[in-house]
């Protein structure tokens, strides 16, 4: 007998139900329509200005890992770049120049009066990747009372991000507050 | 008019994805015949879909020039299946008490009925002993009559790499069967 015959003595078919190719083909066909479902679009978009939107690009994706979205980008008849959107999550935002629409980024105005939070899976890992990119963190990762991980950062141009992560473990000091009444 | 290749049809899921139902139409069930004798009925019905499914999001990396589908579907189901070695194992050793009771019962308890006995058990164990990459070649070829050309495009191996796998699990299988042989395989 030959090596590999011997091998083949040992091949043995299962017995399957008649049904049994049924589970698997829902299973692909679930991930199918996920994929062929247009994504929902958020309902409110954040519009950022920034005066440099390339640099801005650039950095909210090395730093925060917002991915542009190429297709959405819109550029003036001389190649201007004007505004773009990036998406993190299931939320979008626009990154836009200063002008026409009155605000202005905080490099130009000094003042930042809002800030945008952000949900993110694991702080840790973005805070570290933020600090990498040369993000300025201005309020330093640590743990809430209330249930949730966060830290605090400025970008290159000064606009405040906050990230958080809820957390199982709440510290001794009790849950006085909700995330919602923050 | 001839159908459309794998190729095809995986090429058109990029844009249309609901396409792919028929490449899961086309090789789910010889997909599941192969997952079953390696893990048997229950966890391969349950494999099927996540093997396809897993297909399905890396379609783009599908080398066109192929027109089958099927090594490369065969390469992630062994990619799969190495989760599920402990199961594969039992199966296997399950399988070469059959084996041995089955020749047993041919031969009608002559001498080689003993032979059997203890000899399937040794295969099985030969086979479990395999480094993964060798017995993954070896059972693909030897199990699910893959050509070498279809093992490499499996593996994703030179075509070199897949017959000198081949040719050491022959080896370790052909110490078996020499005299004395049995006696120099490891037993685990």
């Amino acid at each position: 007998m030959k090596p590999v015959d011997l091998a083949r003595k040992l091949r043995r078919d299962a017995a399957f139900e008649p049904a049994a190719l049924d589970r698997g083909k829902a299973v692909l066909m679930a991930a199918i329509r996920r994929e062929a479902e247009p994504k929902r679009r958020p309902t409110i978009v954040p519009q950022v200005p920034y005066q440099d939107i390339r640099a801005a690009l650039s950095f909210l994706e090395r730093a925060f890992g917002f991915r542009e979205i190429p297709t959405a980008r819109f550029v003036s008849a001389d190649g201007e770049l004007l505004h773009a959107t990036v998406e993190f999550g299931n939320s979008l935002i626009g990154v836009g120049g200063q002008g026409h629409h009155g605000a202005i980024s905080p490099m130009s105005g000094g003042v930042e009066s809002q800030f945008i939070s952000v949900q993110v899976d694991d702080v840790d890992a973005h805070y570290q990747r933020a600090v990498a990119a040369g993000a300025r963190i201005v309020d330093e990762l640590r743990d809430h009372s209330w249930g949730e991980r966060t830290y605090w950062a400025l970008d290159l141009e000064g606009h405040r991000w906050r990230f958080g992560q809820p957390i199982r473990e709440v510290p001794q000091s009790g849950r006085r507050r909700r995330p919602s009444e923050h | 008019m001839s159908l459309p290749s794998d190729a095809e049809v995986i090429g058109r899921s990029l844009d249309e994805p609901e396409a792919f139902g028929l490449i899961y139409d086309r090789h789910a069930a010889t997909v599941l015949r192969f997952l079953g004798r390696r893990v048997g009925a229950e966890v391969a019905e349950g494999l099927v879909g996540e093997l396809f499914r897993i297909a399905f999001e890396r379609r783009k990396m599908f080398d066109a020039s192929r027109t089958s589908a099927l090594p490369w579907l065969y390469g992630i189901g062994s990619n799969l299946l190495l989760k599920h070695r402990r199961g594969e194992a039992r199966r296997l050793r399950a399988s070469a008490r059959m084996a041995a009771a089955g020749e047993a019962a041919d031969k009608r308890a002559g001498a080689g009925a003993l032979d059997a006995r203890l000899l399937f058990p040794r295969v099985a164990d030969a086979i479990e002993a395999l480094p993964d990459g060798e017995r993954e070649a070896l059972l693909l070829f030897a199990w699910e009559d893959l050509s070498y050309q279809s093992v490499a495009e499996a593996l994703e191996l030179p075509i070199g790499t897949v017959r000198s796998r081949l040719n050491r699990a022959r080896a370790q299988l052909r110490e078996l069967l020499e005299p004395g042989g049995e006696n120099r395989v490891r037993s685990r």
